[in-house]
């Protein structure tokens, strides 16, 4: 017998929280007795002092950091969406588009957005359309397969029982393979989503003057680790509360699927 | 005055796989009136499903030809509505929605489609649950609702494809009982595929016996069990007679068919 207990959401709460702080108290605490030096990791007291310096006053760059990197975020998964999902359909649907594509996708999809850099910078520079441009190579071709994984994942039982009612191919299309490939298209997206992030964070570091990867690698150079921290905070909170967000959106569009059972 | 609505003739389908050709159906033949309720019963593999599949029109026989009401079926055939083992209901759709998904095909306006699945919906017994998702629903429910968006895309003939199989043997007899007053009370063609001897003698005016691969027709038993096929008729000894001789010729096909596979 498998011991599989389910807590309550509270319980879950505090019990989490429980190991937050002792995961912050042994950090604090290893950096306080001395056992590792503040300067290559300051204590999260400090990290937390640094990260109100720089969201208030004169020098309240993180907010602006975070609003850019954030924006260049959603543009460039936004693009990448607007092409790979209705391309990815085709794909799924039509085994002939499938197999002209395909060669294509293989030889671009295993290339890190990184590796996109020199390009880019060289046809775009280093302003906002390279930053979105990153972000859409680095995205492209995984929400492709995943929308094409997603449409031939159907039940192909139900586009049988559609058009045993009537339903011609376009209707199929809009009716059953459409709505049945949506939950799979989105927990794509979901984790395409975090993709975008190393993206626009690598893109930032290589070359840009303002965004939270711009502000972690010019902390580096001043040796100023807890800015560092700050920036690799900031982009875990702002993550989150995007995951969060996109969570939501995936519950009002997918309202027949259970939520809180993982599947 | 019984008028043929479907004629099956000389039908036979053979595909081609990777170890060769395999004749699923073989010169299979047989007339289905307006109103009547066929069971066809056979052995695992005999080409039940091919069977229907041709009947709905997903594909062609590779010999001979189906009717219905006088038209060859050549494409995908709404006219005859299929109910599913797994019922195929579309899981993002509402009960609601789901029931009048065929009338929406056809673009009949909203406000129309619904008032008419609701009917149907009460008809299966399932007035309630109009905006529940079928994967809120036990599989006898979600089986009444594939019954009800069958019965109100208004089919001439219903497809059955072993649908109760799946469910608990409870379930399973309500749900016989329910199909037969429904079929007795709109009156419609029924074509149902089964492997359960009872469930055929329950249900059917007329069963069909297929031999085992490839099916054909081995003999046709005409059921005149009085309605309505309580336990009394279940143990009646009528019941038995038919059961046994169905049974005979089934236990036949299945050894046939067991001995040709080792």
């Amino acid at each position: 017998m498998k011991n599989k207990k389910n807590f309550e959401l509270w319980q879950v709460a505090v019990i989490g929280s429980v190991g937050l702080i002792v995961f912050l108290t042994v950090w604090e605490g290893a950096v306080r007795s001395g056992l590792i030096d503040a300067f290559f990791l300051p204590p999260p007291s400090a990290v937390l002092k640094r990260m109100i310096q720089l969201s208030t006053g004169t020098d309240a760059v993180l907010l602006r950091d975070i609003r850019v990197s954030a924006v260049r975020v959603l543009v460039g998964f936004a693009l990448s969406a607007l092409v790979g999902v209705p391309a990815g359909l085709l794909m799924g649907i039509s085994p002939t588009m499938r197999a002209f594509f395909n060669p294509v996708i293989s030889i671009i999809r295993p290339l890190p957005a990184l590796s996109w850099i020199p390009l880019s910078m060289l046809w775009l520079g280093i302003g906002e359309e390279q930053k979105y441009a990153i972000v859409f190579m680095g995205c492209f071709a995984s929400v492709l397969v995943y929308t094409t994984d997603a449409t031939m994942r159907v039940d192909p039982l139900l586009s049988l029982a559609a058009r045993n009612l009537g339903a011609k191919r376009l209707q199929v299309i809009r009716h059953v393979i459409l709505p049945g490939a949506l939950p799979n298209i989105l927990s794509g997206l979901k984790v395409v989503l975090a993709i975008a992030w190393t993206c626009v964070i690598s893109a930032e570091m290589v070359g840009a003057n303002v965004g939270l990867g711009f502000r972690i690698w010019t902390a580096k150079e001043w040796s100023d680790t807890g800015q560092v921290l700050v920036g690799m905070i900031s982009i875990s909170i702002t993550v989150l509360l995007l995951d969060i967000l996109f969570r939501l959106v995936e519950r009002a569009l997918l309202p027949w699927q259970k939520h809180g059972v993982h599947r | 005055m019984t008028e043929t609505l479907i004629k099956i003739q000389n039908v036979s389908m053979t595909f081609e796989t990777r170890k060769g050709r395999v004749e699923a159906v073989s010169d299979f033949s047989l007339d289905i009136e307006r109103g009547e309720f066929v069971c066809i019963v056979g052995a695992a593999g005999c080409g039940k499903s091919t069977l229907l599949n041709m009947l709905a029109g997903f594909v062609q026989p590779t010999g001979g030809s189906i009717s219905l009401d006088g038209d060859i079926i050549k494409s995908v055939e709404p006219r005859c509505g299929i109910i599913f083992q797994n019922y195929a209901l579309m899981p993002w759709m509402t009960v609601l929605d789901n029931v009048s998904f065929g009338p929406r095909l056809k673009y009949i306006s909203k406000k129309e489609r619904h008032a008419a699945a609701r009917l149907w919906i009460e008809k299966v017994g399932l007035k309630g649950f109009e905006d529940a998702y079928p994967g809120e629903l036990s599989g006898g429910m979600q089986q009444r609702v594939a019954l009800s968006r069958a019965l109100a895309n208004e089919p001439d003939v219903l497809l059955c494809d072993e649908p109760f199989a799946a469910l608990d043997a409870m379930t399973r007899q309500l749900m016989q009982e329910e199909l037969v007053r429904i079929q007795r009370d709109t009156g419609k063609t029924v074509l149902f595929i089964t492997h359960s001897i009872d469930e055929a003698l329950l249900l059917s005016d007329r069963v069909v016996v297929m031999s085992a691969r490839p099916g054909r027709v081995k003999a046709v038993y005409k059921n005149d069990l009085p309605h309505p096929r309580k336990m009394e008729v279940q143990i009646s000894e009528r019941f038995l007679e038919l059961k046994r001789e169905v049974w005979d010729l089934v236990q036949e096909e299945v050894m046939r068919s067991i001995r040709e596979r080792a």
